[in-house]
């Protein structure tokens, strides 16, 4: 009996080390103590906690894109959203609620909202996820400037402020909130039928809705809760920054599909984890402050970006041929 | 008899997938005008043994020959140039392209370096009038039905003038007048003097096509004869090792009938005016040639695609159900042709395509448990024989597994009405027989069964009435009594209008 018990841990112990997200862990691991030994001052505590702190908002948008990835959409609006959510959130705080909760939850129900209308795009309408979310993405930054035009605005809010710059228990609240999406999210995913729909459907959408997945609101629902992930970064980068303005959320696109894609999920949808992503955006994070301790302009720092982001999928995250 | 070398021939080969075997010392020799059977159930090894003769796949062990001599690295081009044309089981048609570019992709005529249309055209339809292809050559292959594609599928191999032609299973989705035209038109190559490898899990066409038969089991040749002095059930006893038995099972008159679900002037997709009862406790077969609109009816009777009525009665609730969460909710279930494509998620583990249904009614934020979902799909794979680890894709079980799967999945919700397109297509003689079992069992505890089929024999020896479809319209309602293949094929083509009070 307890043989039995030991070889099934063993092999399930087996599954992990061999899985995507473990393999993803280990790369981050590896650049680490690599950095921490060839840079001085990289392996500080100090220094990892504001990676991962960075690593937060990358991780609150990536959320949103694996689930709209495994569902096997893809939401490219999710850079704007961010921005709208950063930019409104000054114009919506009023002097009533002086705690400024309202404002924030004004925002998310807004970006939550331009989550529905690309969802509706796809499943209603019939657009390619491709073209609705970037036909979105271009709306809200033309509508953006005409709002916002070129100047920076500057956040009142104490809530915001708190999440940005608070370091409960030595821990940065942003940190914090990304733990908190993190539990939620990957039970969403892989503990409810909500979850299981979501994989079924990227897997093969046909055969799901002919075995009774709603399609649509299922597809609603993903891409309302890619708007709200998205907004709640928006948040997060607004009180880290102290000011929004248009282009903050501009890294975050590219960003967001990689540390899915780095994480494993399949940018074809149906398999992947939440799990994976969390390495990923850390990953992302790491390789950002790396280039930016080599001395370089910015031309060169996003070409050395760029090449580093298709190594690493070179070494990890090709898709395995499918039938 | 065995004088000439044969054209194409694979001597002792072995081959194996990440460690198992999957055929193990297999002979077969391919002789110019002759038919030559290739029998054995799913997982037998018979694709294994077409992957290895066409160069798609390399031997362990053993040689392939052609002509005689041995060929030291067949690859597929090789084959190409030697003559031999497979006609595959799983279309390896391009929806987009229409049948001409389909039919000559990869051996395009050229001209001044370009694409000869008026060439391609006029070679293509020679080889479409061949199989009787009749449709416009500029139609996209994806606006055909699959029985056509199949069709397109054949033309593709003549096109190229084949010395060999390998078919695996080139019947399983086509109908009983486009079988015919098949079945004659391999007789006409073969007295032209090519070399036809046929497989097929019919046995009546193998036994009037066929000259010599191979029977495969587990991997390894368990019969290499002629067909003469053999029957069927010989054929059968042969590929399972033991006697078969009755395929269908034994047909008893089913408790007084109730109407589930009974529509007026129904139309969907092809599908017109149709009046249509569907009795608890019955077997009811939808025959015709295919694509005629047959589909359309489970699909609009599912709410997959839209439906119009005049009016409707599914389960006592009043109207169709107009979307398939609804439809699962009034107790239908639907189960499609196309596995692969519609029935299946492959590369998800099969206990997931087993719990999907259930993930689909569940409230969506409701905790899995997966002890029990692991014991729900236990208790079905162990009801219907489904072997192994139920953690494994399903992309991993052979084609009668999978049918079987996208039948489990529905089981744990006792469906009413259970919409079955095709089930038994591709699927081997042993796993028909537990399929039949099952339908008959689900009729006597008083469930409705809708089965589309394709094979004429199973509408006639396990249906109570059949529903005979050509052009959208049920031309002819068949009861028990009138049931015969003539029948329905009569009745299909429009031989003769039949009307049985139903």
């Amino acid at each position: 009996m307890t043989a039995w018990k030991d070889s099934a841990y063993g092999r399930r112990a087996l599954t992990i080390l061999r899985s995507r997200p473990f393999l993803t862990v280990a790369i981050v691991a590896a650049v680490w103590i690599a950095a921490s030994f060839a840079s001085r001052g990289f392996g500080a505590y100090g220094h990892l906690r504001y990676l991962v702190e960075l690593g937060a908002v990358i991780g609150l948008v990536a959320a949103g894109q694996t689930f709209v990835v495994i569902a096997g959409g893809i939401d490219l609006s999710v850079a704007a959203i961010v921005t709208v959510s950063a930019v409104s959130l000054p114009l919506l705080s009023w002097q009533a609620d002086p705690t400024g909760v309202t404002g924030i939850l004004a925002v998310l129900v807004l970006t939550t909202a331009i989550g529905l209308v690309n969802g509706l795009g796809v499943a209603l309408l019939r657009v390619h996820p491709m073209i609705m979310t970037l036909a979105m993405a271009t709306f809200l930054q033309g509508l953006l400037i005409i709002i916002a035009g070129g100047s920076a605005v500057t956040a009142e809010n104490p809530v915001v402020r708190w999440l940005g710059n608070a370091r409960p228990a030595g821990i940065p609240a942003g940190v914090l909130l990304w733990v908190l999406v993190s539990v939620i999210v990957l039970t969403t995913m892989h503990a409810t039928s909500f979850g299981a729909r979501i994989f079924a459907m990227g897997a093969n959408s046909l055969a799901a809705a002919l075995s009774g997945v709603p399609v649509t609101s299922t597809t609603l629902a993903v891409y309302g809760i890619s708007g709200f992930t998205s907004g709640l970064a928006g948040v997060l980068v607004l009180g880290m920054n102290g000011q929004g303005y248009v282009g903050i959320g501009d890294p975050y696109l590219l960003a967001s599909i990689a540390a899915v894609v780095l994480g494993g999920t399949s940018i074809l949808g149906g398999l992947g984890t939440y799990a994976g992503t969390i390495p990923g955006a850390i990953l992302l994070v790491t390789i950002t402050a790396l280039i930016t301790v080599v001395n370089a302009s910015p031309g060169w720092r996003s070409v050395m970006f760029g090449s580093l982001i298709l190594g690493l999928l070179l070494l990890s995250g090709r898709e395995q041929a499918r039938r | 008899m065995v004088t000439r070398a044969p054209l194409l021939a694979a001597r002792g080969v072995s081959k194996s997938f990440f460690g198992n075997p999957v055929l193990r010392d297999v002979s077969i020799a391919l002789q110019p005008g002759r038919v030559h059977a290739l029998l054995g159930e799913n997982g037998a090894g018979k694709s294994t043994l077409i992957n290895l003769l066409s160069g798609a796949l390399r031997p362990d062990g053993g040689t392939i020959e052609v002509d005689g001599y041995t060929v030291s690295r067949m690859t597929p081009t090789y084959a190409r140039q030697a003559g031999i044309a497979v006609v595959q089981q799983e279309l390896s048609l391009t929806a987009s392209l229409s049948i001409a570019e389909n039919i000559g992709l990869g051996a395009y005529p050229k001209r001044f370096g370009l694409i000869d249309y008026p060439e391609l055209a006029a070679r293509a339809g020679a080889a479409c009038d061949l199989v009787g292809l009749h449709e416009p050559l500029s139609t996209p292959v994806g606006h055909l039905p699959l029985g056509r594609r199949q069709m397109v599928e054949i033309a593709k191999a003549l096109y190229r003038t084949p010395r060999v032609l390998i078919l695996d299973e080139p019947t399983s989705s086509l109908s009983a007048t486009e079988t015919k035209i098949l079945t004659d038109l391999l007789e006409r190559l073969r007295s032209e003097g090519i070399a036809i490898l046929y497989i097929s899990h019919r046995l009546n066409e193998v036994m009037t096509l066929c000259q010599h038969v191979t029977v495969l089991k587990d991997g390894t040749c368990t019969a290499d004869r002629t067909l003469e002095g053999t029957d069927a059930a010989g054929l059968v006893r042969l590929m399972v090792g033991r006697d078969p038995g009755d395929l269908f099972p034994r047909w008893q008159p089913s408790a007084p009938p109730a109407d589930v679900i009974s529509v007026r002037k129904f139309s969907a997709g092809l599908m017109r005016d149709v009046d249509l009862d569907i009795r608890a406790g019955e077997l009811l077969g939808i025959g015709g040639l295919v694509g005629q609109g047959q589909e359309d009816l489970l699909l609009g009777l599912y709410g997959a695609i839209p439906a119009g009525t005049a009016s409707a009665t599914v389960n006592g609730a009043s109207g169709l159900p107009g979307g398939v969460p609804k439809a699962n909710a009034l107790g239908l279930a639907y189960v499609p042709a196309d596995r692969k494509r519609e029935g299946l998620h492959l590369i998800h583990p099969i206990i997931a395509n087993m719990m999907l249904p259930a993930f689909a009614r569940l409230p969506a934020l409701k905790l899995r448990s997966r002890r029990a979902e692991r014991e729900t799909a236990r208790g079905l794979a162990a009801q219907l024989a489904i072997k192994g680890d139920l953690d494994r894709p399903a992309q991993a079980l052979s084609g009668g597994n999978q049918q079987k799967v996208a039948l489990a999945k529905w089981m744990p919700h006792d469906p009413l009405v259970l919409l079955l397109n095709d089930p038994t297509r591709g699927v081997d003689v042993e796993t028909k027989r537990e399929i039949y079992m099952m339908l008959r069992n689900f009729a006597a505890a008083g469930k409705a069964v809708v089965l589309l089929s394709s094979d004429t024999p199973e509408l006639v020896h396990l249906c109570d009435r059949v529903a005979v479809v050509r052009e959208g319209r049920i031309v002819a309602m068949l009861d028990r009594g009138a049931l015969s293949e003539e029948a329905i094929v009569s009745a299909a083509m429009g031989a003769e209008q039949r009307k049985v009070a139903a």
